[in-house]
């Protein structure tokens, strides 16, 4: 077989098994039982993650980080129980039992809490399945009513899909999951020594080699939660993101969490979390947290999933 | 006595209305997921939204009322990532969904995982099995 032939065979069998994927990744605003239309660009679809397996990759260009970066969501991104690294889980979930308690004692990887921290995560109520979940209606998550997600959640909670455009003087991050920007200087300035608190802090970033640039945050809003399962910060938090390029397809996260007021000890809520280069023309579909739409939501869906039985 | 019956009757209706505005993403704790049950009917709406997508169906019971459900799924970018659109559903399709109820047995449905490698649950419209 002449070597021109085994290629067209190679994609010919690559066309067919691939082909769920891709029409996944186009098919989005098709009418049921219509194709997928191959000319549709908006509101791209990420492959799932073992789309990526074994893919072959370039090496990684020097000191860039420009692109979509994909979490698979659904195959990592997704953090229902708290920080992907600390999950407040006593065993595996589906195999502990969850809820209900006051504190995290007992859990898989525990955090050390100081005095000040213990406390404060007992004053957030988590809903989201974890050992302290509590019934929704007892619930005080800020997200659950819309409030800004914040800076490291964005990160810890569902890490879905990020774009990263690199300026002379800038990195500018866009983050999916309820549409957040934030804007990490490059151009040597200091961080603020006391700066009015922000929802998504204040950035600098430096690169320590060629291909691992180091993200310091500080000022953040201590109203925002760290993670869905309510673990809460002060306002001397610092948090350190470090954007390791391991080739030219793949990013790893390494996310720390820096807070002497609320932890004995700093602690990594992501560690080396990996990151897929999506094509040049992949376009963000949004994900909008709407207070008018979740105000709808409870009204025709909430309200009646936690109502008691009308049945007699 | 009436009193305290009163009393307790406002407290119930004011924890109701808390719960309202603090509601969102509960997940499969409020539905009884050791069983799937099947509403048949007509749409009467369908709502492409954050933070679920959801479907209202007419349907009768066995004594032939006419009972309102509501069928939730995932948020508007997870459904796109398995094949729904704005367009899946539309007033007067006909349709058979199988779905988890709440476990407060009030007519509402939850579709679960959206994970594209998930099982999917049973979906005709119009006589047509949905297969996005």
């Amino acid at each position: 077989m002449s070597k021109c032939s085994t290629t067209l065979l190679v994609i010919t069998f690559a066309g067919l098994t691939l082909t769920p994927i891709l029409r996944a990744q186009t098919a989005t605003s098709n009418a049921p039982g219509e194709e997928a239309k191959p000319d549709n660009k908006w509101n791209s679809v990420p492959p799932i993650r073992p789309w990526y397996a074994g893919k072959k990759s370039a090496p990684a260009p020097r000191r860039s980080l420009s692109g979509v970066w994909d979490a698979a969501e659904l195959d990592g991104g997704r953090q229902p129980s708290g920080a992907l690294e600390h999950p407040a889980l006593l065993a595996p979930r589906g195999q502990g039992v969850e809820g209900g308690r006051p504190d995290e004692t007992g859990i898989m990887r525990p955090l050390h809490y100081t005095s000040q921290g213990l406390e404060a995560l007992k004053a957030n109520k988590p809903s989201g399945p974890s050992v302290r979940q509590v019934p929704a209606a007892l619930a005080n998550d800020p997200v659950d009513q819309c409030d800004p997600i914040g800076f490291p959640r964005m990160e810890l909670y569902e890490l879905r899909t990020i774009e990263l455009v690199q300026t002379a003087n800038q990195v500018i991050y866009l983050n999916q999951f309820y549409g957040n920007y934030r804007v990490i200087w490059t151009d040597g300035r200091e961080l603020p020594k006391d700066p009015e608190p922000r929802w998504n802090g204040y950035s600098v970033g430096k690169w320590v080699d060629d291909y691992t640039f180091v993200v310091e945050t500080v000022g953040l809003n201590p109203r925002s939660w760290v993670d869905h399962a309510g673990r809460p910060h002060s306002e001397d938090l610092r948090v350190e993101e470090t954007f390791h390029r391991v080739d030219h397809d793949n990013l790893e996260l390494t996310v720390k969490i820096i807070d002497p007021k609320m932890y004995t000890e700093p602690w990594l809520g992501l560690s080396k979390f990996p990151l897929h280069l999506q094509p040049a023309d992949f376009d963000l579909s949004e994900l909008i947290c709407s207070p008018i739409d979740m105000q709808e939501y409870n009204k025709q869906v909430g309200n009646a999933v936690l109502a008691p039985s009308e049945k007699k | 006595m009436k009193n305290i019956l009163r009393r307790i009757s406002f407290l119930a209706v004011g924890l109701l209305a808390v719960s309202v505005s603090l509601f969102a993403h509960h997940g499969n704790a409020a539905y009884d997921t050791s069983k799937t049950i099947t509403v048949k009917g007509t749409v009467t709406d369908y709502v492409w939204a954050n933070p679920h997508v959801f479907v209202k169906v007419d349907a009768k019971d066995e004594s032939g009322n006419t009972v309102h459900w509501v069928v939730e799924a995932q948020n508007p970018v997870s459904m796109t990532q398995i094949g729904w659109s704005k367009n899946t559903f539309k007033a007067g399709d006909e349709v058979e969904i199988e779905a988890m109820q709440a476990k407060n047995g009030n007519p509402v449905g939850f579709l679960g995982s959206s994970s594209p490698t998930a099982p999917r649950k049973r979906i005709v419209i119009n006589g047509k099995q949905f297969q996005p």
